[in-house]
């Protein structure tokens, strides 16, 4: 994985979508096996209900406990398995490079702790903690790369984070995930991430 | 019967603009809404046209937001909920053995507010701009600021209608099921149909107040200068905490008529009860009371505290054990019987299907992990598609195919019904099945990833196909109407209730009072209850002519100013002429009528009123103390308000209680005069009061204190503005009364209208008592 903020969402994504799969296929097989089964039946049990027939005291319907204990272990499971995820997420290392991104109608812009900012593009070193403080200047943005598993909204005047650790040399993509104007289209970014000496060289250089 | 020669002819304009038959105006509302069916998928179709390649420039990106964030709104609070209602209106009387619904005009009323708040709505297209920001229609970019169109305005004041249209509903349907049902029929042997309209009204009497209170928030910010909504301390946060109250308890709205009906067609088609029918009744109470516990799963990513976000994972994953609950049972209830196959069964069938998709993938975006990358990507349109329009569009066509042999007395051509759900089916996969695949897409943007093309152009060419296999389901029942198969009273073989009469059912629905007394359906005659049947009214032009004036004010305040006055004047004088009205509606001399034996249809009907009106107040309220909570400073008491006005005007106020009091002990002692004499004391308190605050604003605006100073001031000026507005509103129905009362009127024999009003002048009242202290002591 290129981040471990991607590793960690996507890893649990993949427990949903297992698990998620594996249910449709269970549900939806059972009932269309039912339906063709008692589309074609010739004697079924019990006699049809009349016209005006009130309902009466039906048995405990066993089979539907049975099913809801089911579903609550799946639900159960999944609640947890998102609680640790979260408590990973939520707990950035204090050594992390601290990065103020601020949105606007429609770009981002990138603070330094040096202060030096960048517009569109920010340099972030691999291999080590990054924290992102996210606010906005004017509207409601949702800051977003999917590839690197960050998101995070951005509102105004308000400060959230998010933390990340990036693996993988590259460029990833910064989009908009909140409809914010005419631009909301086109309010692209990018995070280029590069080795720790790149990176010095273009911080504390002029650049 | 003398009350049957009073249905005009269906060819008669006048039927149709004075009906208030439940049967006439559910088929009012169902032309309507698949009108604008057509009006919302047209504008689906011009984005996902564009969306087929991000090369195509079809609308400029101001056209697009318009067209995504109108195609929204219209499908969810003009379409889907109203074809709920085309359906709640036609069939729940006939399922509980009521003549009509228990406000006849009132309903006729909701209608025509729904109509005209859709035509306000869609005017908007032709101003400037219509609604731009989405269908939740995010601040601040909403404020006028961000989006100075006076389109915008149009259109929430569209809005502003449809919520009218639905409390009015609310209020009828809320006081029919719980009134007018035949003996012997309890809440647990109703029909599951009507059962889950009764859970969507009630949900709709919390949830609709909180989107008035947003309009009201955002109009007032828009129009008066008001800071809610651009300010940091309210804010984006405010309008997200308020719109989402009302946001996800909506989506449950508009899916529980569909699972209702979903659940007649399993019935009929198995000729079986539901299997676990209580525990599915209990299942769906349990979601209608926790779906006002979820809206924070809307609000992951914006901040809100790690403790609130663990509260709402556990909530939102937890809400599908009891629609898991819910969709087993149903298909449990298909291994029960034979099951015979019709459209209806097969739309129902394949709604559950796609519905299953929807709930799992509503599990994903319950995780907070897993929101961070989710929320804002069409995986969230690929989900809330899969459940509004498979579970709940599908749901209702299911059961429009279901009931339209009822309507119209014709069945409709099986074979292309069957031709336009495997059409359907196909199409609507073939639509949001790849926005799954294609999940990286931000919503609402006409741009991507070129490696996402083949996913997107399938949803076009998929939603082309859904969007015409429905001309397939126009054509049929068309051609039916006339050519059709007679149907008979119960071609389903089905067992509730509306199939024990013609298709379609006479004016009055039954031949005599359907009684379930004896443990199953029997008919007893008429004796004394027919004489007040053929006094029954059916017709009144009020309904329109109210609503007509309602539209025209609003049209004067945003579209052409000249309609303004004539506005007015035509709703002051349709209220008065409505309540001058000789109109009887009929209610069954017996029934069901438990918990509310002892309270009168008008009193229930005042009670549910109020407590849609105790929510937007509380609403206002919230969002005061949510900017104040917010705020870093805040005025301390005495410093921006006067206290001695305030409770000048507490004392006014409860003084004006007590003279109601007097007036109603008067009227029911039968001394006439002292009546008038107390209903005019209440109205020189009301005056007296309007006049004070009239002084405290003055002095206020003299020392620059105005709707836009601060927060302090804006939240003052808007929540007692309502209030007063309030007060106002009751001054003017106070005026007719004494007019009334002066002509001794009111005695021992009729008292109750100064009863309602007292329910409702007190009510005004009590909020003052929480205001007073909220504004001027803390």
């Amino acid at each position: 994985m290129v981040s471990t903020t991607a590793e960690a969402v996507y890893s649990l994504f993949d427990t949903f979508l297992t698990l998620g799969t594996i249910v449709f296929f269970v549900v939806l097989g059972y009932m269309l096996y039912h339906l063709i089964k008692h589309v074609r039946a010739k004697e079924v049990k019990g006699r049809d209900v009349e016209l005006g027939e009130l309902p009466t005291s039906e048995g405990f319907p066993y089979r539907l406990l049975i099913s809801i204990a089911l579903s609550a272990t799946i639900v159960t499971t999944l609640i947890f398995s998102t609680f640790s995820t979260l408590a990973y997420l939520e707990t950035p290392p204090a050594d992390a490079l601290e990065i103020r991104v601020t949105a606007f109608q429609w770009g981002w812009e990138f603070t330094y702790p040096n202060g030096k900012t960048v517009l569109g593009e920010a340099r972030v070193p691999i291999d080590r903690p990054i924290k992102f403080y996210v606010t906005s200047r004017d509207v409601f943005h949702k800051f977003g790369v999917l590839s690197l598993g960050i998101g995070i909204d951005a509102v105004p005047g308000k400060i959230n984070t998010y933390w990340t650790v990036i693996r993988v040399p590259g460029t990833y993509e910064v989009r908009c995930f909140e409809l914010c104007g005419t631009g909301h289209g086109v309010m692209t970014g990018r995070i280029v991430a590069v080795t720790e000496q790149e990176f010095k060289a273009w911080y504390e250089g002029g650049g | 019967m003398a009350h049957q020669g009073q249905h005009l002819p269906a060819s008669s304009i006048r039927r149709w603009l004075t009906t208030t038959d439940h049967k006439d105006v559910g088929i009012l509302y169902l032309v309507t809404s698949l009108y604008f069916l057509i009006v919302g998928g047209t504008l689906a179709l011009l984005f996902r046209f564009q969306l087929a390649d991000p090369a195509i420039k079809l609308l400029n990106p101001q056209q697009f937001n318009q067209a995504v964030s109108m195609h929204g709104l219209i499908m969810i609070l003009f379409v889907i909920s109203p074809l709920a209602f085309a359906l709640a209106n036609y069939v729940v009387p006939l399922q509980i053995g009521a003549r009509d619904l228990a406000f006849p005009r009132l309903n006729a009323l909701s209608y025509w507010l729904y109509l005209f708040g859709g035509v306000l709505t869609l005017i908007s297209f032709f101003q400037d701009s219509a609604i731009d920001a989405g269908w939740t229609m995010y601040a601040p970019l909403t404020t006028s600021r961000f989006s100075p169109y006076v389109g915008v305005n149009t259109g929430g004041l569209g809005l502003a209608l449809l919520t009218a249209s639905v409390t009015v509903s609310t209020v009828n349907f809320v006081v029919t099921i719980f009134r007018s049902r035949a003996q012997g029929l309890t809440i647990r042997r109703m029909p599951l149909f009507t059962f889950s309209v009764l859970l969507t009204v009630l949900m709709m009497l919390y949830a609709f107040p909180p989107l008035l209170a947003g309009i009201i928030l955002l109009a007032s910010d828009r129009l008066l200068g008001t800071v809610y909504l651009s300010s940091p301390e309210g804010g984006s946060l405010l309008w997200d905490h308020v719109f989402w109250f009302f946001g996800h308890p909506e989506v449950y709205i508009v899916l529980f008529p569909a699972l209702g009906a979903m659940a007649e067609i399993i019935q009929a088609s198995t000729r079986r009860h539901l299997y676990g029918r209580t525990a599915v009744m209990a299942a769906m109470t349990i979601v209608a009371v926790l779906s006002f516990l979820v809206w924070g799963h809307h609000m992951f990513n914006t901040g809100i505290s790690q403790d609130i976000r663990r509260v709402f994972t556990i909530t939102t994953i937890a809400i599908s054990i009891p629609f898991d609950a819910i969709i087993l049972s149903y298909i449990y209830s298909l291994a029960k019987g034979k099951i015979r196959v019709s459209t209806p069964l097969l739309f129902a069938v394949g709604s559950i299907g796609v519905f299953i998709v929807g709930g799992i993938t509503g599990v994903f975006l319950g995780s907070n992990a897993l929101d961070y990358i989710l929320r804002g990507t069409y995986f969230v349109v690929a989900h809330f598609h899969y459940t509004m329009v498979g579970g709940g569009l599908l749901g209702l066509i299911a059961g429009l195919y279901y009931w339209y042999p009822k309507m119209t007395g014709r069945m409709f051509d099986e074979k292309l019904g069957r031709i336009h759900f495997v059409t359907a089916i196909i199409g609507y996969n073939l639509l949001y099945f790849p926005l799954f695949l294609a999940w990286q897409t931000p919503r609402r943007v006409p741009i991507y990833q070129p490696e996402l093309l083949p996913y997107h152009q399938l949803a076009t060419i998929g939603g082309l196909i859904f969007g015409l296999s429905f001309l397939i389901m126009f054509w049929n029942f068309l051609y039916s109407l006339r050519n059709g198969s007679p149907a008979g009273s119960n071609p389903w073989d089905a067992f509730t209730l509306e199939w024990a009469t013609e298709s379609p059912p006479p004016p009055g629905n039954f031949p005599a009072i359907p009684s379930f007394a004896g443990g199953k359906l029997a008919f007893v005659s008429m004796n004394g209850a027919h004489s007040h049947l053929a006094e029954a009214t059916h017709h009144s032009i009020y309904p329109f002519a109210v609503s007509l004036g309602a539209f025209l004010s609003l049209a004067g305040l945003t579209v052409h100013n000249a309609l303004l006055i004539p506005g007015l004047i035509v709703f002051a004088l349709s209220v008065v002429g409505w309540a001058r009205e000789r109109f009887i509606a009929h209610e069954e001399p017996f029934g069901e009528r438990w918990p509310f034996e002892k309270i009168d249809r008008v009193k229930l009907g005042w009670w549910t009123f109020i407590a849609s009106e105790v929510t937007l107040f509380g609403v206002l309220i919230s969002a005061y103390l949510f900017v104040r909570s917010a705020s870093s400073s805040w005025p301390a008491p005495g410093e921006m308000l006067d206290i001695w006005h305030g409770a000048t005007n507490t004392f006014i106020l409860l003084t004006s209680s007590l003279t109601v009091v007097l007036a109603l002990a008067s009227a029911r002692a039968d001394k006439r005069s002292l009546t008038a004499g107390f209903l005019g004391a209440t109205l020189l308190l009301g005056l007296a009061f309007l006049f004070n605050k009239y002084n405290e604003w003055r002095e206020l605006f003299e020392h620059g204190i105005t709707f836009s100073s601060s927060l302090p001031a804006s939240t003052f000026f808007l929540t007692t503005g309502v209030h007063g507005a309030h007060v106002t509103a009751g001054l003017l129905a106070l005026i007719y009364l004494i007019y009334r009362a002066a002509k001794g009127h009111y005695g021992k024999d009729n008292w109750e209208a100064i009863e309602y009003f007292g329910y409702y002048w007190h009510f005004v009242d009590i909020v003052w008592v929480f205001l007073f202290p909220l504004f001027y002591l803390i």
